[in-house]
């Protein structure tokens, strides 16, 4: 199966460094080889499953973190947020 | 030295707290260089719980199975204020300002977090090397790798680093390397372990689950974990018993399925040799065996990384460089700031899985990719609820070999990976499973064992578990650390 | 012009619950930057979702309300992409089973009370995304995550509109509807609602044409400004030859425009698949059903009734129906049968709002009680009190604990409608007015204001006005 790695690399927001770019398309296609052994399947597929249903949150409110906390791990920040390079939208 | 026997000294008063941890923390000193364990050692944090208990000890309090014993965390799992890498650049100085459900737990039974362990990054990995900060050693011999991803929770306990520890388990990533370290590991049925604060790989493969060096041990800090987390949506809602001091170390009348495809050429001669003989033994204890079929293991490894790899692509996009963790120091603009920072805080292993979530996520491929491995998913684990129909339990080799040398394996992500064989279906049917030592290969490195049993039927695994190791005199003999 | 216009609409409203939806955080607008975050709204590591089951009852009830098939299983999927407002880099929502389909709207498009069945293909949850701050003084942009995490209902329509009016009404019962059974407050300003604009053009009789959605529009006279424009743009490019194409455009309010956002070939691939951290939604027949029987008489029906029934103007209807506190206390007024519906509607659409809106009050903060209207309205139509007067006892009830009849007599406020005494003051303004009479005589019919002015200073404002306006046409024919 022929990968499209730079298309899957921007979708995934990696990019790979030319000289990688070789050796990780070998790398993928063997893996998706492997993966590919998957037989096709009768019937179809619903993750839903009803037996096991699941238990809702009560809409009570608990105190969120402050501030500071929030933003302690930030690379940067300015007046309460985190910074992000220009927007434009 | 089990925490068993700890607890009693300390209930005994025959030593301290601060006297173990202290202890412990001494032979850290010792054997960290050769090792390397740990990303973080919590020497301060440690020795102040210690205190504590012995406080708590001193007035006279009733105090857990596990306060005063020193645990080993894998470093996924959240410790708030302290480092939690992954053993990731993207993570190199992210500090939690929660706790991981597991480790508040600990922290209500007085354990003592002694440091966090090493792991694969991000746990994509199955001999602790793709760690951005050191490969950790198997203590039986360093030139070999300790297994992974849960490389440092073995090695810490195999070394005498850690009494107990925890990793967690997607595809084999306790029980692998607590074969490969000579301890015992368990992986918890899906949703008996909270896991809230484990940062996700695959969420419905991921548990959290002990290391230690006696059933009885592992027992006690499984009782401990396990339990309804009303912040884990995907957490069962059952009540659960006491586990440890209801092991009842008989086989009498335990069918135990042997399946054929576990033992066929994928698994080294020897190893099926010793796992074999380890069956004999049981059955001289009045186990019987059946012979059982798993037909569609020869898929679970595709299935397993298809399904892993579309929940981890998902799972690891929130690594953008925006509010955590790395981001790079150059870039043009947003989307580059997106590419450079992934592309520099993630390795190698990590892109791999990514870039192969998303491929069979995307437009045009989700069915003949994503689909079927669920719908193979759902095969697999009717192929095990049959098989449970005819035996009571299920025992397997833990892995295909003992533990390989650093770096053999590296250069090959398949050949890598071929290590999951005899542990992925387990994930993949949600079932839990305990890995035990059972032999001493040719090589001097230790065999493991693994017994599956049908979901929540970790008693019935701890029973098991301990007949062997009765027959065995105890699991507790640690490697001498070579000097 | 012969083209058609075909419409879709997607409308996101915020619901008013007291916690986020997948998180115990505070849901609300307005608070200082980044203070209603926790490390589940923000992605952290390791964090997890759990759905508010008020989430799941509003969106049952909304479902409910627009006739829609509710699915007592359904599932969350995550739709993945990346931006920074966007913590975990996906958005759990609902992809193929959403939790409601299949209905309709039954929607008043003109005065006269004639309505139009548009079509509702789903209602489905998802969680709203944080906002991001930009200033020209600014490099970079700042990100604001107090919104992420408030839970969303998405409400997709079926084509079925053709004409920005068609789809300013069915926005405008959307929102009525939401506020009525109260699961949104629906301050565009705030942005607690918003929509996404799908539209197409065709020849009449041709099948349905490339149809372009139009994300930004804020307000619902902006969506009328919005849809306009594009069926114009649409119908330009296919006049000049060319062709429309799948493309997502921005629009911009102030500019009167819209402008490319992206083109199919770039559009997301969002790699819905299900989400694995949370389990299936059951919600069992009985719930669904009490659900439903909990609804109110909803707006567009009240509206049809008020015109039928009352027999008032659409105009009126409309805006009693407006929320469901002013309907009903009108209702209330209407049911102690004392006075004429239609008094009742003008007092409430007239003197009383305006009060309301000086004070920015709503009728349940003031003293004001059905009764107490109504009983002054009926002094006023049995002519105890003039109108006038009703405009004081008004402000004294609304204000006070008094009654009308109270307050009327605090100050004195009973008209004098007796035709003796008035007589006497009518006389007396004739005779000091001849160059009125005059006027009056010659043709100038409207001095008899000034007249009746006169007399009611004279009377200290108690002449009852048409009984003055009838003496003093009496008087003056008589010489």
């Amino acid at each position: 199966m022929q990968i499209d790695i730079q298309h899957i690399a921007k979708l995934s927001r990696l990019s790979i460094e030319k000289e990688k770019v070789e050796k990780f398309q070998k790398e993928m296609e063997n893996i998706v080889a492997m993966c590919e052994k998957l037989p096709p399947m009768d019937g179809d597929y619903t993750s839903v499953d009803p037996s096991n249903p699941m238990q809702l949150r009560q809409d009570e409110i608990r105190p969120s973190l402050k501030r500071d906390q929030l933003l302690q791990n930030a690379p940067q920040t300015q007046a309460g947020c985190v910074v992000v390079p220009k927007v434009v939208e | 030295m089990t925490a068993a026997s700890l607890s009693e000294k300390l209930r005994k008063k025959e030593c301290s707290a601060v006297e173990i941890t202290r202890s412990v923390l001494e032979q850290i000193e010792k054997t960290e260089d050769k090792i390397g364990s740990f990303v973080t050692v919590c020497e301060e944090q440690a020795l102040k719980k210690a205190e504590e208990v012995d406080r708590k000890i001193a007035a006279g309090e009733a105090l857990s199975s596990l306060a005063g014993i020193p645990i080993g965390v894998k470093d996924n799992i959240c410790t708030k204020d302290v480092l939690t890498t992954c053993s990731s650049k993207m993570l190199y100085n992210f500090v939690p300002p929660y706790d991981a459900t597991v480790v508040s737990r600990l922290k209500q039974a007085d354990a003592v977090i002694i440091g966090k362990c090493n792991m694969d990054e991000f746990a994509m990995g199955s001999s602790c090397e793709t760690s951005y900060f050191k490969k950790t050693k198997n203590p039986w011999d360093p030139a070999y790798v300790p297994g992974g991803s849960s490389g440092g929770s073995a090695a810490c306990v195999s070394a005498g680093e850690a009494v107990l520890s925890l990793g967690s388990d997607t595809g084999g990533s306790i029980r692998l390397p607590a074969s490969y370290c000579g301890v015992v590991g368990l992986k918890p049925t899906y949703g008996s372990v909270s896991r809230y604060g484990l940062v996700a790989f695959a969420s419905s493969l991921d548990q959290i689950g002990p290391l230690g060096r006696s059933v009885e041990d592992v027992a006690n800090l499984y009782e401990v974990i396990c339990g309804r987390d009303p912040m884990d949506a995907t957490s069962a809602a059952r009540e659960y018993g006491a586990f440890a001091q209801k092991i009842n170390r008989s086989v009498k009348g335990l069918r135990i399925g042997i399946p054929k495809e576990y033992f066929g050429d994928g698994v080294e001669p020897e190893i099926k040799a010793a796992v074999l003989e380890s069956v004999d033994r049981l059955v001289k204890e009045g186990a019987q065996t059946v012979s059982i079929s798993l037909p569609s293991t020869d898929y679970a490894l595709s299935a397993y990384y298809i399904i892993s790899s579309a929940e981890a692509s998902s799972n690891l996009a929130r690594f953008d460089g925006v509010k955590y963790g790395y981001r790079a120091k150059d870039f043009t603009n947003l989307i580059d700031m997106y590419e450079k920072t992934r592309s520099e805080g993630f390795g190698d292993e990590v892109k791999r899985r990514i870039m192969l979530g998303t491929f069979v996520l995307s437009s045009g491929f989700y069915d003949a990719y994503y689909k079927r491995a669920k719908q193979m998913q759902q095969k697999i684990a009717q192929e095990y609820a049959e098989a449970f129909s005819q035996c009571d339990i299920i025992l397997t080799p833990t892995s295909p070999s003992t533990a390989f040398r650093m770096g053999e394996r590296t250069d090959d992500p398949l050949k890598m990976y071929a290590a999951d064989i005899c542990t992925v279906t387990v994930n993949i049917a949600g079932l839990p499973a305990i890995s035990v030592p059972c032999a001493t290969a040719s090589n001097g490195l230790p065999v493991g064992m693994q017994m599956i049993g049908p979901k929540f039927s970790e008693q019935m695994l701890f029973d098991a578990a301990g007949c062997f190791e009765n027959i065995c005199g105890g699991f507790g003999v640690a490697p001498s650390v070579k000097a | 012009m012969n083209y058609e216009m075909t419409i879709g609409l997607e409308v996101h409203a915020e619901l008013n619950t007291a916690t986020k939806i997948y998180c115990s955080c505070k849901n609300a607008f307005g608070a200082e930057v980044n203070s209603n975050c926790c490390p589940i709204c923000t992605g952290m590591p390791g964090t997890l979702p759990t759905l508010n089951e008020k989430v799941v009852e509003y969106a049952v009830k909304m479902g409910h309300a627009l006739n829609c098939k509710i699915n007592p299983v359904s599932k969350q999927d995550r739709k993945n992409y990346f931006y920074p407002d966007l913590p975990k880099a996906y958005q759990i929502s609902q992809f193929d089973i959403p939790l409601c389909e299949n209905g309709y709207l039954d929607v008043m498009v003109d005065e006269k009370g004639n309505t139009k069945r548009i079509g509702v293909t789903r209602i489905h949850i998802e969680e709203d995304a944080g906002k991001l701050l930009h200033d020209e003084s600014f490099a970079g942009s700042l990100v604001d995550f107090n919104r992420c995490g408030v839970p969303l209902i998405e409400i997709v329509s079926e084509p079925d509109m053709h004409s920005s009016a068609e789809a300013k009404a069915y926005l405008e019962t959307i929102k009525s509807i939401l506020q009525y059974i109260d699961i949104s407050d629906c301050k565009m300003q705030e942005g607690s609602i918003r929509c996404d604009i799908n539209v197409s053009v065709c020849r009449p009789g041709e099948p349905m044409g490339t149809r372009c959605e139009m994300k930004n529009v804020n307000t619902f006279s902006g969506a009328v400004r919005a849809i306009e424009y594009e069926a114009k743009r649409q119908i330009e490019v296919l006049e000049a030859g060319g062709e429309i194409h799948q493309e997502t455009r921005r629009w911009d309010d102030a500019k009167g425009q819209n402008f490319l956002l992206r083109s199919k070939e770039d559009s997301h691939d969002y790699r819905y698949f299900p989400e694995p951290d949370l389990l299936t939604i059951v919600i069992d027949e009985e719930k669904i059903q009490r659900l439903k029987e909990e609804l109110p008489e909803l707006p567009n029906k009240k509206l049809k009734r008020y015109m039928e029934s009352y027999g008032l103007p659409h105009f009126d209807a409309n805006l009693l129906t407006e929320n469901p506190d002013k309907a009903a206390f009108f209702e209330s007024c209407v049911e102690k049968e004392n006075c004429k519906t239609k008094n009742i509607s003008n007092w409430l659409l007239g003197d009383v709002s305006r009060i309301l809106n000086e004070k920015n009050l709503v009728l349940a903060d003031t003293s004001l009680t059905p009764e107490k209207l109504t009983d002054m309205i009926a002094l006023i139509e049995k002519g105890t009190i003039s109108v006038t007067a009703g405009k004081t006892v008004l402000e004294q009830i609304i204000f006070s604990d008094k009654t009308p009849e109270q307050v009327v007599e605090e100050k004195g406020l009973a008209q004098i409608s007796d035709t003796g005494a008035l007589s006497a003051i009518v006389k007396s303004i004739l005779d000091a007015n001849p160059k009125s009479i005059a006027d009056y005589k010659g043709g100038k019919t409207n001095v008899i204001g000034f007249l009746i002015g006169q007399c009611m200073r004279q009377s200290k404002g108690q002449g009852n006005p048409a009984v003055l306006k009838d003496l003093i046409e009496k008087q003056i024919k008589e010489g």
